[in-house]
């Protein structure tokens, strides 16, 4: 049976007690959240297309301008580092919970050292990185400029 | 259904959800029917008042993506997929902050009932567009 999570949602963040894991965790569950969200307003704000072009192209406006300010490129960026992170993370979370790295049985030998995925679970999580900064940087100077790099 | 089939069937759609979404991004950048593949192209930038002459995100373009059986049947699958993750995501979360039998069939089934509603309201979009939706 699983440990009831007394302390809610805050219990995700507690830099004292934890590794970088439970870090990407929080930031996997917040991110999961936002895109969440993020989905409602898509489906609510695609669906305007039905109602014709002057309001679509007026919706776009006020996505890319809102209330006159141009911050349109900002929101879509914040959304693709969102949805790049989430994307990514979960992908590793995939490989590891599903024990695809995992070593096969073995014969317990001196040392002792016990084979786990920790090894790979460190490499997984330098990828993320990589592949976060290489995807964000093609998507967000996408976005800002219409370049395709 | 036992919850490690749900997780699986999570883990399984996420990695759909990966493939499809990229191929979303692509639809409206790269691979959109314009020549210029900026997202907002404006009559005058220099005016307060903003008018969207073109850009992949301009009107015609995307219905003209919409109107594609391929991009459609995408369209329609990254929905159905993103609606399970999202709102089995939701139902984890909320069921672990308001832990409790009653408390999780009545997270479970809200989250049904606000799933189904994204998903009938994003596939209406979808196939009034497939069949030549839009003015």
């Amino acid at each position: 049976m699983a440990i009831e999570n007394k302390k809610g949602w805050i219990f995700w963040f507690n830099p004292l007690k934890y590794s970088s894991d439970k870090w990407l965790y929080a930031l996997h569950r917040l991110t999961g959240i936002a895109l969440g969200l993020y989905l409602m307003a898509h489906v609510f704000e695609t669906s305007r297309i039905l109602d014709g072009p002057i309001t679509w192209n007026s919706t776009m406006v006020f996505l890319d301008w809102p209330f006159g300010v141009h911050f349109g490129p900002y929101i879509l960026s914040g959304i693709l580092l969102a949805a790049t992170f989430h994307a990514l993370n979960g992908l590793r979370l995939t490989i590891t919970e599903s024990g695809l790295l995992m070593p096969k049985p073995y014969r317990i030998e001196y040392p002792y050292k016990a084979k786990s995925l920790r090894g790979w679970n460190m490499v997984l999580k330098i990828l993320l990185g990589i592949f976060m900064i290489i995807i964000s940087i093609f998507g967000i100077v996408y976005i800002f400029t219409g370049v395709i790099l | 259904m036992k919850e490690s089939k749900i997780m699986l069937i999570q883990y399984i759609t996420g990695i759909f959800i990966l493939v499809l979404g990229a191929l979303h991004f692509l639809a409206i950048s790269a691979l959109a029917p314009t020549s210029d593949k900026v997202l907002y192209q404006y009559a005058n930038n220099s005016t307060s008042t903003h008018t969207l002459t073109g850009g992949t995100l301009y009107y015609t373009t995307v219905t003209t993506i919409y109107h594609t059986l391929f991009w459609g049947s995408i369209f329609e699958l990254l929905l159905t997929f993103l609606v399970f993750h999202i709102f089995n995501g939701f139902r984890i979360i909320l069921s672990e902050q308001f832990p409790g039998d009653r408390s999780e069939k009545a997270i479970t089934y809200i989250m049904l009932v606000a799933g189904l509603i994204i998903f009938i309201w994003g596939s209406k979009t979808v196939v009034t567009m497939l069949l030549g939706g839009g003015l």
